[in-house]
């Protein structure tokens, strides 16, 4: 090729690169012609972004049926948590088209909500859901964290109650009678009998899965919503220094240092948890429905050992669950068929076939109020000894209590798993364990993380003029 | 200089023994890292956390080689389609490698060995762009993109980085320290043009700075995760770095998976560096001295 | 025409570079400062709030946590790695060395591999019952065998990624400054009896200065822009009680999470400031040296 090149007396010399170097040319030469050859495929129909294995694996055969007689037709992609957040709110942004279908996950959606209404991406669905009498099939707290100022940008794809999850063979074992367990505090005392070198490689073993850490900020914000506590109102106000709130964190600093620790870090959706769960190096667990599907899956050896009950309630006769996750459906503004999306959403999300689907492939029972007496969550569960988990939690359901769509929920969430691990600090440094030697430390780091979130909230030029 | 009368100290058995050690314990700890990163590539998903290196059974060395399984490269090519993200990632940093060291080294010979108006300032300018940081431009490079409408297309991510500053100032310390004037000046005496010299006369001098520069672009935008991230949007269009960090599910990772992929986006890099490695080696020095 | 080139022709060389440059260097600089003083949503909402970007931010513990965190990394990058880069260096150019274009090549290799990979990796074997611990503790049986690195030693475990990461890169810079210590000097040094050190300070100091300070001010430049790293380590996060917080990430998470490119242009001018006074500082100490 050279030599031909130099017919033409181009100013190229063989001795301008060295091969290396004339190898990433040749690279640069072969690749780019390779990328002209390849073209993108232009997908006919519509593009729907999901973030969740376990729910794409459900969706394929459901949109592989609906391709075959119905139209629009769909077209699946899975992407990370992460890559979906950036590329969506990239897309609403600058008003390039990102999928017409998108399914988000409530961590990343306050940040959809923090401009201007007008400016959200999703389609504001509001007029539909409640023409068409969805607002009244669904369990209502279900709605909450998908509507901002009043109004709703998707439809709810479940519920999300939260039971705890216990290793029954192991408290059966140790005559401990964990279901007549009926408070928090009754479930420390309860438990620590079992704290010690139970799998006798010269560790000390504790018994629940909950740390100070960002990885449990969502389990964090369960337990302060069964609490009766929150981060913001139902208006929106931030409240965050409460005397509910630093209740809650006393109490889980407590669990986590000195002679009475109970909680251990042992993540979930990671292999260092789920080998100490294995291990029966954690008892117990806070489960919402969606997460039985997960161990299901990852931990498939606990099968058979594994037991649920109501959470242990902050005060005598309190709220028995809570509710972690949760997803929407949203429709975004760039897309060219809004019908056709809303079809599609209606279908995946209130349709009773794929509702028991939902059920069966993950374990989550749907938001739709007239399915809840339907005899597939009567099915006794292997996993969890025999026990019919789908009625469990449908019986739990309208407990859940309502959650925040506040813009600044995520910042929130993390300053306040900020002061948890900031009192739990404290504790161990100053020795002071007990939940009441605490409260003063926690009210103090709570404060802070209030002044925090304050002043982004007061800094947001967008969101100050509006009520 | 190696007939020069060695001394005591350094014949000694001992303070070889000690180089040689540290030498070697520091390569041991260097390589660990791979070896780590090549087993649990090769090792299925079930048996994953079992053991830190290979599984243990009763095969050689009490490892059990029969379960070890290249399953995780095939599923990257067969579930995953990595054929394309390897194709756009070769095609990101094999032009932006080869047009940023075009434009730099142009620019660098330009500014070593011509007078011209505005010379010093754009000398300056580019001495000051070396420290200004690159999370800086992020943010106004975004909105300049979606102005020219270059969001999520290749362009978008290939022309913002055709312009280094390092580059345009290595290459004119290059220039400075290997390209003598008078050559230039004969040259033209000769009749030769000033586009013919620049590749006939200039890059062979010059050439290790180009291996050494086309080389870190090429590493650059190879490895480059962010811009991707933030400037693309269809699928098919990203890099392996994000393909590859796409991989990270959320309720539980298969870091055999994410492994494998590792590898993959190490092995033509490594082999780049093979071939570019004497030069990569002088050149990248070369732009480091004082000129 | 007295140098006899035409006169277009450094203009037509330097055009690309400078083409790309002005578009997305110079004008992202001053339109940067545009947006510093502005709010915005994303790149269509957008209200001027003229200084209160600044003002919030000289009050905003989170960013100062950040910047003390990023000097943290950076004193640590410079103070442990460039020493430990120097003395590899030394070694390696000991002329009796055997295989060393082995070991070089071995030291090099880990700046071949994308940050994001390292970061995935160096998760896994920071993990509790990860390699680091294992081997930690089957040395010495007194160190925690589930030591939580990514809780308790945060910047730690960054400042050790990082090492692994740079050190074969900078000992190339190094071991090229090296070439320059002039055997004689060194040799009539040791004729007239003066020890390692002094000889180290007298003989290769000066003549390695140069390089030195340019590989510490890359190294300084590249730490403060400590991002890819730490957020894959620490899943997105700055880790518990922020400890990993770094100002790039902080930018990053208020330019393309939040959304406000504002605050991130506002945050982005004040590092680049950082930047520009070290750059100075360590211009002038490496010039006071050279008199």
């Amino acid at each position: 090729m050279l030599k031909w090149l130099r017919q033409f007396d181009l100013p190229v010399s063989r001795e301008s690169l060295s091969v290396g170097g004339w190898l990433i040319c040749a690279l640069a030469v072969a690749s780019s012609l390779g990328v002209l050859a390849w073209p993108i495929s232009r997908h006919e129909g519509l593009q729907m972004w999901i973030f969740s294995k376990p729910h794409g694996e459900m969706y394929d055969t459901a949109i592989e049926r609906w391709n075959q007689s119905n139209t629009p037709e769909i077209n699946l992609s899975l992407l990370s948590n992460e890559a979906m957040q950036q590329r969506m709110l990239a897309g609403f942004l600058s008003d390039t088209p990102s999928a017409d279908l998108i399914e988000v996950e409530r961590n990343f959606i306050p940040q959809v909500f923090t401009g201007p209404i007008e400016d959200v991406g999703f389609v504001d669905l509001t007029g539909r859901i409640k023409a068409e009498g969805i607002y009244d099939q669904i369990n209502k707290p279900s709605f909450a964290p998908w509507s901002s100022r009043g109004r709703i940008f998707g439809l709810p794809h479940d519920v999300h109650p939260m039971m705890l999850a216990y290793r029954a063979d192991v408290f059966e074992a140790a005559g401990i009678d964990l279901p007549s367990v009926r408070t928090w505090d009754e479930f420390a005392q309860v438990v620590r009998p079992l704290v010690g070198d139970r799998n006798g490689n010269d560790t000390t073993d504790y018994i629940i899965s909950m740390w100070a850490s960002g990885g449990f900020r969502d389990q964090l914000e369960a337990l302060i919503l069964q609490a009766g506590g929150a981060l913001f109102d139902e208006s929106g106000r931030m409240k965050i220094d409460t005397e509910v709130n630093a209740r809650v964190l006393a109490t889980l600093a407590s669990w986590m240092v000195g002679p009475d620790r109970i909680a251990v870090d042992a993540p979930e959706f990671d292999a260092t948890g789920n080998k100490m769960r294995l291990d029966g190096r954690v008892l117990v667990a806070l489960m919402p429905d969606w997460l039985c599907g997960v161990w299901q899956s990852n931990i498939p050896r606990l099968s058979g050992k594994l037991k649920l009950m109501p959470l242990p309630a902050w005060e005598p006769g309190g709220r028995r669950t809570s509710v972690w996750g949760g997803a929407m459906i949203g429709i975004t503004k760039t897309t060219n068929d809004p019908e056709g999306a809303w079809k599609v959403a209606k279908h995946l999300y209130l349709s009773e076939v794929l509702a028991e689907e939902l059920f069966v492939t993950n374990g989550i029972i749907s938001p739709v109020k007239s399915y809840w007496d339907r005899d597939f969550y009567d099915v006794p569960s292997d996993y969890f000894s025999g026990q019919p988990v789908g009625r469990m939690y449908i019986d739990l359901a309208p407990d859940i209590p309502i959650r925040t769509s506040s813009p600044f929920n995520t910042q929130a969430k993390d300053r306040v798993a900020n002061a948890l691990y900031r009192v739990k600090e404290y504790a161990l440094k100053t020795g002071r364990h007990t939940p009441e030697e605490l409260m003063d430390r926690a009210h103090l780091e709570l404060q802070k993380a209030e002044r925090i979130v304050k002043r982004q909230v007061e800094q947001n030029v967008f969101l100050r003029s509006e009520p | 200089m190696a007939q020069t009368k060695p001394t005591k100290m350094f014949k000694s058995v001992g303070f070889y023994g000690v180089l040689y050690g540290v030498l070697i314990f520091c390569a041991a700890i260097t390589l660990v890292p791979f070896a780590y990163l090549l087993c649990a590539s090769l090792k299925p998903t079930d048996i994953f956390f079992d053991n830190l290196f290979l599984p243990s059974g009763d095969g050689l060395f009490g490892v059990a080689w029969d379960q070890l399984t290249l399953s995780h490269f095939h599923r990257l090519f067969a579930e995953e389609g990595f054929a394309r993200p390897i194709l756009n990632s070769t095609f990101f940093a094999s032009v932006s490698g080869v047009l940023a060291t075009l434009f730099s080294a142009m620019s660098g010979y330009a500014l070593a060995k011509f007078r011209f108006r505005g010379r010093d300032s754009v000398t300056n300018l580019v001495l000051a762009a070396l420290v200004v940081p690159g999370a800086l431009l992020l943010a106004p490079n975004y909105q300049l993109l979606y102005w020219f409408g270059m969001l999520d297309s290749y362009t978008g991510l290939i022309l913002p980085a055709l312009a280094p500053a390092f580059g345009v100032y290595l290459f004119r310390q290059a220039t400075i320290n290997s390209v003598p004037t008078e050559l230039l000046e004969s040259a033209r005496i000769d009749g030769c043009g000033e586009i013919k010299i620049f590749f006939t006369f200039v890059l062979p001098l010059i050439r290790p700075m180009m291996g050494a520069f086309l080389l870190l672009t090429f590493l650059g935008s190879w490895n480059n995760f962010i811009g991707a991230q933030i400037v693309l949007q269809t699928p098919e269009k990203m890099p392996l770095a994000v393909a590859i960090n796409q991989l990270r599910g959320v309720y539980g990772t298969d870091y055999g998976l994410i492994m494998a992929g590792t590898v993959i986006s190490i092995l033509p890099v490594l082999g780049l560096f093979l071939l570019l490695q004497k030069e990569f080696l002088s050149g990248l020095t070369a732009g480091a001295v004082k000129g | 025409m007295n140098s006899g080139y035409p006169r277009w022709a450094p203009y037509v060389l330097i055009a690309p570079f400078l083409a790309v440059f002005v578009t997305f260097m110079a004008y992202p600089m001053l339109y940067s400062l545009v947006l510093a003083v502005q709010q915005t949503y994303g790149p269509k909402a957008s209200r001027f709030v003229f200084l209160d970007n600044f003002a919030y931010l000289l009050t905003d513990p989170l960013f100062w946590r950040a910047v003390r965190n990023t000097f943290v990394f950076a004193a640590g990058s410079v103070l442990i790695q460039l020493p430990l880069s120097l003395g590899l260096a030394m070694l390696l150019n000991h002329n009796k060395v055997k295989g060393r274009i082995f070991f070089r090549l071995i030291f090099f290799s880990p700046a071949l591999v994308g940050t994001v990979f390292i970061a995935v990796m160096f998760g896994l074997m920071f993990s509790r019952d990860g390699l680091i611990n294992f081997s930690l503790h089957g040395l010495f049986s007194v160190f925690d065998p589930e030591f939580p690195w990514l809780e308790r030693f945060v910047m730690g475990s960054l400042i050790l990624a990082a090492l692994w990461q740079f050190v074969g890169f900078n000992m190339i810079y190094f071991l090229a400054a090296l070439q320059n210590v002039s055997k004689e000097l060194s040799e009539a040094a040791m004729v007239d009896g003066a020890g390692p050190w002094p000889r180290f300070m007298n003989v290769t100091v000066p003549a390695i200065r140069p390089i030195a300070s340019f590989v510490v001010l890359l190294s300084l430049i590249g730490s403060f822009q400590l991002f890819e790293l730490a957020w894959v380590l620490l899943n997105n996060s700055g880790g518990p009680d922020d400890q990993g917080l770094t100002v790039v990430m902080y930018l990053y998470q208020k330019g393309f999470i939040s959304f406000d490119l504002g605050y991130a242009s506002a945050i982005g001018w004040v590092l680049a400031a950082l930047l520009m006074v070290f750059a100075v500082i360590q211009r002038r100490v490496s010039l006071m040296d050279e008199d």
